[in-house]
């Protein structure tokens, strides 16, 4: 494998794949490194509609192969492997991974976001054993079952509309009094006999033994407590930034978003950051498709200078 | 080059006692990072094709080997040494990541 490239893009997901087809383009030597699957999170959606371009829904892997394969039309290399340190030795950055090193004159940091958890008692436990982060991935489990959808996101939502075809009830649990999803999926969600919304609820805790048996509800508005029985469990609460290795080259906000500018570059010479990383991003695939490009051309402004 | 092999309800016993060390990935056609991650385990069954033989199973044709296993949630991967459990990984992840844990059971 090769050691030198001009720029390694850390990430796979539509903000890294689009960053690497520009830069496939620019002619520039270009590695992605991906810790999990190529496409990023938006591949555990079902379907997606609201990308603009296709008339009909298209399935998220399907699209995400497409931008993989794009960007290996123009000579990228992609590597599934896990960064685990970055740092500037010299005039470049050396990236590090399972028992190899990689060097590169510029990165784009595109590592996306991971799944948000609550900390209350029982979720760590009793993850995979009916507390779940991926609707598709788990529905098949909850079959004629009663379920629960924590959140009140785009994300929440979509997997309480793809679970009502699996399970026998869905509760959509939120915190708040309104969602904040699509309208389009608010109306879908009102009009499906299925699903049930528990307004101003407060999760204590996850019950349950070798398996999710119910949950600890709190109802913020007459504090009243009570265990609702329940076999599944989906976390759509939000997601926290993957950005732990730049915490020490690059500017991060109080939640460790990387601060940036519409450029896209940072306080560290030669990286640049787009996608989920960035405070602000309203986990869209397009916005990260924007972001990625948008930090491609950076980066090649960047590139050209030291050329 | 060694392929994963397919196994069921009904012959999962039988790889379990005919092979020492055996991986075990958990999986069904809706779940799209089970199907993304799938070239990554050929190439840990092609790399160890000797010693390891890496079994998938689909949760929705076999529902009895996923409650065995309290099999919840997917991809789950499963590492089995000489009939036991030895540890597992819930999520996707990428191949050097399943060498590791394998080195680490074996």
């Amino acid at each position: 494998m090769e050691k030198n490239w001009d720029v390694i893009i850390i990430g796979g997901g539509p903000a890294g794949l689009s960053a690497a087809i520009y830069c496939g383009r620019a002619l520039r030597k270009t590695l992605v490194l991906e810790k999990k699957v190529f496409g990023g999170q938006i591949v555990n959606a079902d379907i997606i509609e609201n990308y603009p371009g296709f008339s009909e829904p298209i399935i998220p892997a399907d699209l995400m192969d497409q931008m993989s394969r794009q960007a290996e039309r123009y000579g990228v290399t992609l590597e599934n492997d896990e960064v685990s340190a970055l740092q500037r030795e010299g005039d470049a950055w050396k990236v590090s991974v399972y028992q190899n090193t990689y060097q590169a004159k510029a990165i784009i940091y595109a590592a996306g976001s991971v799944s948000r958890f609550l900390g209350v008692k029982g979720e760590k436990e009793l993850l995979g054993r009916g507390v779940s982060v991926c609707a598709t991935c788990d529905a098949p489990f909850f079959l004629q079952k009663k379920v629960a959808v924590l959140g009140g996101g785009d994300t929440a939502l979509s997997e309480a509309l793809h679970l009502s075809k699996f399970a026998s009830l869905v509760y959509l649990i939120h915190r708040r009094d309104k969602f904040r999803a699509e309208k389009i999926l608010q109306d879908r969600v009102f009009k499906n006999d299925k699903i049930k919304v528990i307004w101003d609820a407060e999760i204590l805790g996850f019950k349950g033994d070798q398996r999710l048996e119910g949950l600890e509800l709190r109802n913020k508005k007459s504090n009243s407590v009570e265990t609702v029985a329940f076999d599944g469990a989906f976390l759509a609460i939000g997601t926290t930034p993957s950005t732990e290795l730049l915490k020490d080259l690059v500017e991060l906000d109080e939640n460790g978003y990387a601060v940036t500018d519409m450029s896209l570059s940072t306080a560290a010479k030669g990286v640049f950051v787009a996608g989920e990383v960035i405070k602000g991003n309203r986990r869209q695939v397009a916005i990260s498709v924007g972001m990625g490009v948008q930090a491609s051309l950076s980066c090649e402004d960047y590139l050209a200078s030291l050329d | 080059m060694a392929e994963i092999t397919a196994a069921n309800d009904l012959n999962f016993e039988s790889f379990i006692k005919a092979n020492r060390m055996i991986i075990v990935d958990f999986w069904a056609p809706t779940c799209m990072p089970c199907r993304l991650m799938e070239p990554g385990l050929e190439k840990i069954a092609a790399s160890h094709e000797e010693s390891v033989k890496v079994l998938k199973v689909n949760v929705n044709e076999s529902p009895k080997t996923s409650s065995r296993f309290f099999v919840r949630s997917l991809p789950t991967l499963l590492f089995i040494k000489d009939g036991q459990v030895k540890t597992q990984i819930v999520g996707a992840v990428n191949p050097n990541q399943i060498e590791k844990t394998l080195n680490e059971v074996r």
